[in-house]
């Protein structure tokens, strides 16, 4: 805390504008939130502190000085030398203290597991609390964290009050924190608000040291205790924490490991470099604090931010109003320091930030998306930034099973309940690792549970109290933070609207440099910044993949690092995944920059420039080929390309042997494809090459993306589904002639032709009767051949007959002079004419089904009137038989309307009827005119189509 | 029946207007009432159909006119559904398997063995086996075609297989081997201008000998071809007359056109002018090979006496490269390259030696 109020002190402005990260930063110093270790500092600090100040007499400087000289070689940046010194020392002075004047208590035992020892650490940070003057008493853990009044905690001792306050049962009145130590004794521990600063009680180690000022030997019992102490001490606490990193390790690997473990770390790190040589040095050396994050500070304001927001909601603290004058000033300042455009970006994020919380104080965006390529510390800074606002991480990665419904339940586990046994306390933050490989529909439920509130609103407002309490657990009320390499996967589509998006810019080279730097140093590996920069360069600043890699040189025993290995080196390359756009770039661009900068370079090899240049190039383009993976894309492009390309090449020799190249990977594709014979699929990436090696130039190319093979393969459907809709209805006998070969070749071109004859537009009643003929044959072939004229409107309006199905299409070619085409007349002409020949032929045909009704067709004619009867009973016959003999039975002869007997004068047809109906005698003659006419009718409630009659088409044309 | 194709097509081996020779074996090869399978193969326009269903009808007489469509669907042991349509009579089923694509083995196997292995039961009145016919053997894959094989000798007993494509070179050769090949090449011009004028004379019109033969050049003696033709001039104009213009088929124009772009200048733009062209064509469902066939053809009457092997051989080569490839158009563009190539280099050349 003193190293940052001497650097930030000064300025107002930044105090304002990184308070959030001020606010962490104190809280990393000062505050337990988030687990053993940084209490750990704290306390430890604050003993070294005590040390120095107690200090002021000579004695004590020696020892502190040695114990720098000690560990200096071994020490990592300033910020963290500090650190680490004061772990270290700190861990001696706790020691001596639970031997020296720990003894008196008998509540709290020697700190032999770290968990206890926590618990004492925070008691004490809630007495040091209470003596800070600007705040007033909490009562939360948690809410300690609000501390910025920090300088007045360094000079407070507070050890020597714990026994005092610890009380058997908890305290009548007044403040007080419960704590359990290890053998599950519960004790209470008064918080006294009255404290005063100024009136504490001294440490008495100081009063011991002052007391020894005097003493006759070189160097103080004290100190001499005090360090053999230490040392045993250092072993007891690595076992315990070994013990408890076993421990945490089958309870929650997840977080409680990765803590242990860094303290394990830290002590082991210098205890022995060897002991740790298994694990990877990413872990190793993986950030702890805020400070130490290699990501953009941007990014990491931002996210830290959207988590204070949950603040209000999850701790119940409310946010510090801003005043907005000092917002504009940081607005201001960012302006000076940053360029235009990140301006306005960060601008928009400030707003997402600054926006409203929703009714239930939680931020408007209640997903965080973090996004970028791999080892840019995106998984890192979540946790970090997790653990650092005071929550318990609990991720969920690709290597769960991310099905819907265990998604469901472990989101709904992280979000809605709470470690209840007293390892974690703190609320959870979701952290959902690797989501864009999540199938969609777990991403669905993710949604769901973020929409969940939305929907229930309404009921909410009516639903009784009981019902209300019970939903609104079911409302989201934890952050969730998501972090994906690839932002645009299909299925974080929905989920990109309502996440609040932070995207990953690239790591800077030099603080990458800068960290490698000291991870070399610390493994006793040389290495300069050159080929530290070199490295980070070949991994595209990969912070995972410099690392990997300089452990894979030390495992080799490579403990010399320079530019040559790191240029020969073909481990650090990722597989390069670039787009295709690049790729192509790269192949039709030769590398001129490029070999400028290796020109200028005083290591990279000016004698190899020259020769190597194109084997260089080949190999480049041939890697780059082989890891783009998307072959058939790549090769389409380059063909739709190439020709446009500025060719200096008037043999057309190139063109020859490009396209040639292209027939030789057609063939190998074939061959994979078809035989599936995949080994041959090493040889297509020597396509790009070859086509690099013959249309590479200096200028920038004018890439477009290749959809020629695709339209082709659209207009190839389509033609082909107007073959098959055509073929599809075209009667048998004429289908087994054709083909869809020889339909495209010979048939349906010079088909068209005949389809168009010169007919007059006049009515057709008034052609002659070749004319006539003429007519009837094309509207016969026209059927035959399934082809009709439908009406269509054009975008202006106008109508137009085309053909259905359109074969027009599959025949004309764009480039030649139209045909002569029909007028609109004649199309409507023969449509309709086209249409009632095939009502004809319908009819014609269910009439040859019946043949019995063919002959009273011939009847019809001569007759001219449809009054014959069918000899099939119809229906309606039916019907009205049923209801003739229900009524006839009960009817008497027929009266007239004045009870005369009427006879029957119905006329029925001679011929047929009599025999063909087979009708009981007993039913009377007017049943059977009822039942017989052709023309009958039912109520139908007034509707016009009561009345029917059998109507022929042949009657209508 | 309107078309003129349709409606004078023979329906009898004895009616056949030419190739009687052939009719006559065919006649006498069905007479003893049985067959070995047939691989009929010949150019399109031939009239290998027209005889195969005369050899049926003289098998099992008129009823095999009798068509119907039937849409049969397959389940392939990949658990896809297969659609295809076959056109069947009683006594014979007619199958198109490449239709089905990648799948057409299955639809082989299928099939053909559930018309086999279905007894006919009155084989007294008919014949004891039943007639499948295959069309566009050459395009079935290889697998297919090694699927047909034992089917083929399995099931001799109760079913005949009757081949139609228009190659034999894509027939592997088992197959050919367990077939008689019987070959129909086209009609001679004159052949061709005998039935445009006795189909003419039916219908009542008066047909010149000088459009007949015209007509018959022009269709490349595809018999199919030059009856629409002459149908398509016939409804242009009536009243014949001899130099009267004859409809011709719009990818052939258009390829020749192409030809021609490609004679004219030889640069990269042109190039890809004439690739355009190409998948115009392409996409037209013309395929590959017709549309090499036909650049070659005109190609070769633009240049000159001394270019016409090597571009012949290249032409070859490409071919056989396009058949083994899968996209038809690389190919297609690398013979035009070449050509271009080769030409402008004649072209130069000679120049050099006209100026100096």
């Amino acid at each position: 805390m003193d190293e940052y109020d001497e650097m930030y002190g000064i300025e107002d402005d930044y105090e304002q504008q990184f308070a959030d990260e001020l606010e962490v930063m104190a809280e990393m110093e000062h505050e337990p939130p988030c687990g053993v270790k940084v209490s750990e500092f704290r306390s430890k600090r604050q003993t070294f502190e005590e040390a120095l100040t107690s200090a002021d007499s000579a004695l004590l400087k020696p020892v502190a000085a040695e114990a720098l000289a000690l560990e200096e070689d071994e020490c990592l940046t300033p910020k963290a030398k500090k650190r680490k010194h004061d772990v270290a020392k700190k861990l001696h002075f706790e020691a001596t203290h639970d031997e020296g004047d720990g003894d008196g208590d008998k509540e709290i035992t020697p700190p032999s597991s770290p968990e206890v020892y926590q618990r004492s650490e925070r008691t004490r940070s809630g007495f040091s609390l209470s003596l800070s003057p600007s705040r007033p008493v909490v009562s939360e853990p948690v809410s300690v964290m609000d501390i910025s009044g920090l300088a007045v905690l360094q000079e407070s001792p507070k050890r020597v009050r714990e026994p005092r306050h610890a009380l058997r049962r908890p305290p009548a009145s007044g403040d007080y924190i419960t704590v359990t130590d290890c053998t599950g004794n519960r004790v209470y521990l008064r918080q006294d608000p009255d404290l005063d600063p100024d009136l504490q009680t001294p440490d008495p180690r100081f009063f011991r040291n002052s007391q020894n000022t005097l003493g006759l030997l070189a160097v103080p019992v004290e100190v001499l205790k005090e360090q053999a102490s230490e040392r045993r001490h250092r072993q007891l606490v690595e076992e315990s924490q070994r013990l408890t990193e076993l421990l945490n390790s089958g309870i929650d690997p997840e977080l409680l490991a990765d803590e242990g473990s860094e303290d394990t770390e830290d002590v082991n790190v210098r205890v022995s470099d060897e002991s740790s040589g298994s694990r990877l040095w990413v872990d190793r050396f993986a950030p702890q604090h805020y400070m130490e994050l290699l990501s953009d500070d941007f990014t990491n304001r931002c996210l830290l931010k959207w988590l204070k927001l949950w603040d209000s909601v999850v701790f119940g603290r409310e946010r510090k109003p801003r005043p907005p004058a000092a917002e504009s000033r940081v607005n201001g300042a960012q302006n000076q320091n940053q360029n235009q455009r990140f301006k306005t970006k960060s601008q928009v994020t400030e707003e997402i930030l600054e926006a409203e919380l929703d009714q239930y104080k939680r931020p408007k965006l209640k997903v965080a998306l973090l996004s970028g390529p791999p080892g840019l510390g995106k998984t890192t800074l979540a946790h970090i930034i997790a653990k650092h606002a005071g929550y318990n991480v609990v991720e969920i990665n690709a290597s769960d099973d991310r099905s819907a419904e265990l998604f469901q339940k472990r989101i709904d586990t992280a979000t809605q309940m709470k470690s209840v046994l007293g390892a974690n306390e703190k609320p959870n933050c979701l952290i959902i690792d690797e989501i864009d490989g999540a199938p969609s529909a777990a991403i669905n439920v993710l949604l769901a549970t973020l929409n969940r509130k939305d929907s229930r609103e309404g009921e909410e407002s009516t639903s009784n109290p009981l019902k209300k309490k019970k939903k609104k657990e079911s409302v989201l009320l934890r952050p969730i933070i998501c972090i994906c390499n690839d932002l645009y996967t299909p299925a974080l589509r929905p989920l990109r609207q309502q996440a609040f998006l932070l995207t990953f810019p690239p790591t800077q080279q030099s603080r990458l440099t800068q960290r490698l730097a000291e991870v070399t140093r610390r493994q006793g590996m040389k290495a300069d910044t050159g080929s530290l920069m070199a490295l980070c360069e070949k991994t595209d600043n990969d912070i995972r993949a410099c690392i990997n890699t300089l452990q894979f040189l030390h495992g080799r025993g490579q403990r010399q690092l320079d530019q040559r290995v790191v240029n020969s080196m073909s481990i650090g390359l990722k597989d390069q995944n670039k787009g295709l756009f690049s790729v192509w770039q790269e192949i039709f661009q030769l590398p001129r920059l490029k070999r400028k900068r290796i020109g200028g370079d005083p290591h990279g090899g000016f004698e190899e420039a020259g020769l190597k240049d194109v084997t260089q190039r080949l190999q480049h383009i041939l890697h780059l080929a082989s890891s783009c993976g998307e072959h058939e894309k790549l090769t389409q492009g380059l063909y739709d390309n190439f020709l446009s390309m500025k060719l200096k090449d008037p043999s057309l020799l190139g063109v020859c042997s490009g396209l040639d190249w292209l027939c030789f990977s057609d063939l190998v594709n074939e061959c994979v494809l078809h035989g599936q014979n995949y080994s041959l699929m090493r040889y297509l990436p020597f396509l790009p090459a070859a086509f690099h090696h013959l249309f590479a130039a200096n200028s920038v190319p004018r890439i477009s993306y290749p959809n020629s093979h695709y339209e082709g393969l659209m207009k190839t459907q389509h033609t082909k589904n107007a073959l098959v809709a055509m073929v599809a209805e075209i009667p048998p006998s004429i289908r087994t002639r054709i083909c869809q070969s020889n339909l495209c070749l010979d048939i349906l071109s010079l088909l068209l032709e005949l389809i168009s004859p010169k007919l007059r537009p006049v009515n057709p009643q008034l052609y002659s009767t070749r004319e006539k003929q003429q007519l009837c044959e094309l509207i016969d072939t026209m059927i035959n051949y399934n082809l009709t004229y439908r009406q269509e409107r054009t975008p202006e309006g106008q109508y137009t007959y085309v053909l259905e199905p359109n074969i027009e299409d599959v025949v004309r070619f764009s480039g030649l002079p139209p045909r002569r085409q029909l007028t609109y007349q004649v199309k409507q002409l023969i449509s309709r004419e086209t249409e009632m020949e095939r009502m004809r032929r319908v009819e014609r045909a269910q009439q040859k089904r019946n043949p019995q009704q063919t002959e009273t067709v011939e009847e019809v004619k001569e007759v001219k009137k449809p009054q014959t009867q069918k000899p099939k009973i119809r229906n309606h016959h039916q019907r009205l038989e049923n209801i003739v003999k229900q009524t006839v039975v009960e009817n008497k002869p027929e009266t007239d309307f004045f009870g005369r007997a009427v006879v029957p004068k119905e006329k029925v047809s001679p011929n047929t009827s009599t025999e063909d109906d087979g009708k009981p005698g007993g039913v009377s003659q007017i049943g059977k005119a009822v039942g017989k006419s052709d023309v009958w009718f039912r109520f139908n409630e007034g509707v016009s189509n009561a009345v029917r009659r059998n109507v022929y088409i042949r009657e209508l044309l | 029946m309107s078309l003129w194709v349709d409606k004078y097509r023979p329906t009898s081996l004895a009616k056949l207007d030419y190739h009687k020779e052939q009719a006559n074996h065919l006649k006498n090869l069905v007479q003893c009432g049985d067959f070995p399978h047939l691989l009929v193969y010949g150019p399109s326009g031939a009239g290998k159909k027209t005889r195969i269903m005369c050899l049926l009808r003289e098998l099992y007489g008129a009823g095999v006119e009798k068509l119907r469509i039937e849409h049969q669907s397959i389940v392939a042991p990949s658990k896809k559904k297969i659609e295809i349509n076959t056109i069947a009579s009683n006594y014979h089923l007619e199958v198109n398997p490449s239709d089905a694509g990648n799948s057409d083995r299955v639809v082989i196997q299928e099939l053909i063995k559930t018309v086999a292995q279905s007894q006919q039961i009155q084989s007294s009145t008919q014949r004891e086996f039943k007639v499948v016919l295959l069309t566009e053997v050459d395009r079935l894959t290889k697998d297919a075609q090694h699927a047909l094989r034992r089917t083929m000798e399995k099931y001799m007993s109760t079913c005949r297989l009757i081949l139609c494509c228009n190659s034999t070179s894509k027939v592997i050769s088992p197959i050919r081997s367990r077939c008689l090949a019987v070959r129909v090449p086209l009609p001679s011009t004159e052949e061709v201008c005998s039935v445009l004028m006795s189909v003419c004379k039916k219908e009542g019109l008066l047909l010149p000998a000088e459009l007949a033969r015209q007509v018959a050049e022009k269709s490349g003696r595809n018999l199919r071809k030059a009856l629409l033709m002459c149908e398509a001039c016939r409804v242009q104009q009536y009243p014949f007359s001899a130099d009267q213009e004859i409809p011709a088929t719009d990818w052939e124009v258009y390829l020749r056109e192409t030809a021609n772009a490609i004679v004219n200048q030889q640069s990269p733009q042109r190039l890809l002018e004439v690739r355009a062209r190409l998948y115009e064509l392409l996409t037209h469902c013309i395929p590959a090979e017709i549309i090499m066939k036909g650049l070659v053809t005109e190609l070769l009457s633009n240049c000159d006496g001394h270019l016409k092997p090597e571009v012949a051989q290249m032409a070859a080569y490409y071919e056989h490269r396009l058949q083994l490839g899968n996209k038809a158009i690389y190919h297609l563009e690398a013979f035009v390259a070449k050509f271009m190539a080769i030409y402008k280099k004649f072209m130069e050349d000679g120049l050099d030696n006209f100026m100096f």
